[in-house]
C-alpha cells in the first residue's frame, strides 16, 4: 500500500497563515493503515493546530473530515457542505487524493498535510519499508522478486555498478547491494540464466500522465481508431 | 463533522445523516429481497468459509439498516459493534453486487461515515 509521513506542523501553519477557515481532509484508505492520514490523525493535527494558533495569537476555524477513499471521486462528494465552508484545505491523503480534491474544488486551494513516501511494506505498526516505485515496468520475473529500481541505489537493470562493496551498497555499508541479494535469491533458484537477459532501458514514462485501462473494459473507455 | 468523543452517542448528529439519506435507505431496505446473491460477489465472504458476517447485505442491514429502524437510538457498545462489522468485515473494494440494484457499497459508506461522526473507526495501531 502507499505508505506516507506527515509534514512537519510548521510547514503546514505556512500554507494556511493566510486563511481564516481551514478545512483537514483525512483518508480511510492506505494513509489510515501507516497511520498518517487516518481520522485519529485529523483530529490530532486539528488539534496541534489549534494549539499552535492558540499560543500565537492566530485563531481560525478549524474543522476535520475523513471521507473513506480521496482518490474516488464518489466518495468525496460527501465534502461538499464542508468545502463550501473553509477558506482553504490541508488533506493528508496521498499525492492521488490532494490532487482530485484540489480537481474537484478548483476553487479552493488545497494543500498537502503528508508527503507520500513509497509503495511499501508493513514491516511492523508504525514502520514501513519501501518495495515499489510504480515505475511501470515491472521486472520483477527477471530478478528473483527483488526490485532493483526502488532498491538499488542507481536503480540499475542489469547487473551492479562497479562500486559493490561484496555484499554492500557504495554509497553505505548498512545498505545491502540489490544486485548481490537478486544474484543470491536466483543462484538458490538455480535461476542464474535469468541475470544474463539483457533488460532494455526504462521507458520512464513520468512526463506523461498514466492511465490504467483494466483488461475488458476497453470498450468502455477507449474510443475505437 | 466535529467528531464525537463522549461514551454516549450524539443522537441528533446521527438522526441529521439518517435524514439527510433517508430514501436511499429506505429503499434498500425494502428492495432487500435476503437472496444472498450479493454474498458471492464479496471476496471476504467466500475467504471465511460462507460466514454470513461478511454478507454485504448482512453489513448493511445490520449497520445503517438497524439505525434507520432505530431511529439513530443505540448504545455506545451497539455502535461498536456496528464499527467492528462496516470496518472489520469490510475493505469497501465497491465490488458487491446487488440485482436488485441496491448501492451496497454506499450504504456501508454511510455506515462508516455514521460510526467516524461518533468518533468510532478502525485502530490500526491496535
Amino acid at each position: 500500500m502507499i505508505k506516507a509521513k506527515p509534514k512537519p506542523l510548521q510547514e503546514i501553519q505556512q500554507y494556511v497563515a493566510p486563511y481564516e477557515s481551514v478545512l483537514i481532509v483525512g483518508c480511510g484508505g492506505c494513509v489510515s493503515v501507516c497511520l498518517a492520514g487516518g481520522q485519529r490523525e485529523v483530529n490530532l493535527l486539528k488539534t496541534e493546530m489549534e494549539l499552535a494558533h492558540f499560543q500565537t495569537h492566530t485563531a481560525k476555524r478549524m474543522q476535520g473530515y475523513t471521507v473513506e477513499r480521496q482518490c474516488n471521486p464518489a466518495l468525496i462528494k460527501e465534502l461538499d457542505p464542508y468545502i463550501e465552508s473553509a477558506d482553504c484545505v490541508v488533506s493528508i491523503a496521498c499525492g492521488a487524493g490532494v490532487q482530485l480534491l484540489a480537481e474537484k474544488y478548483p476553487g479552493k486551494p488545497v494543500f498537502p498535510g503528508v508527503n507520500t513516501i513509497a509503495i511499501g511494506v508493513d514491516l511492523d505498526i508504525g514502520l514501513y519499508e519501501e518495495r515499489c516505485r510504480a515505475c511501470g515496468e515491472c521486472v520483477l520475473a527477471y530478478t528473483g522478486g527483488i526490485c532493483p529500481v526502488t532498491r538499488c541505489a542507481k536503480g540499475l537493470f542489469n547487473g551492479p555498478c562497479g562500486g559493490t562493496n561484496g555484499d554492500k551498497c557504495e554509497i553505505s555499508n548498512e545498505i545491502n547491494c540489490a544486485w548481490h541479494e537478486i544474484y543470491s535469491r536466483l543462484k538458490a533458484q538455480d535461476r542464474l540464466d535469468d541475470i544474463l537477459k539483457i533488460q532494455p532501458p526504462m521507458e520512464w514514462k513520468n512526463q506523461v500522465k498514466r492511465t490504467i485501462v483494466q483488461k475488458g473494459y476497453e470498450e468502455r473507455y477507449i474510443e475505437p481508431k | 463533522m466535529e467528531s464525537n468523543t463522549n461514551p454516549t452517542p450524539d443522537k441528533p448528529v446521527i438522526q441529521s445523516i439518517l435524514a439527510e439519506h433517508k430514501k436511499q435507505i429506505k429503499i434498500g431496505l425494502t428492495m432487500c429481497a435476503h437472496c444472498s446473491l450479493c454474498a458471492e460477489s464479496c471476496f471476504l465472504y467466500m475467504s471465511h468459509e460462507g460466514d454470513p458476517q461478511y454478507m454485504p447485505s448482512y453489513k448493511f442491514l445490520h449497520s445503517v439498516g438497524r439505525l434507520y429502524k432505530k431511529k439513530g437510538d443505540v448504545s455506545r457498545a451497539q455502535l461498536e459493534t456496528m464499527r467492528d462489522l462496516v470496518f472489520e468485515n469490510c475493505v469497501l473494494c465497491t465490488r458487491c453486487y446487488c440485482p436488485m440494484g441496491i448501492d451496497i457499497p454506499a450504504l456501508i459508506t454511510l455506515g462508516r461515515r455514521i460510526c467516524r461522526s461518533q468518533n468510532l473507526f478502525r485502530n490500526y495501531d491496535r
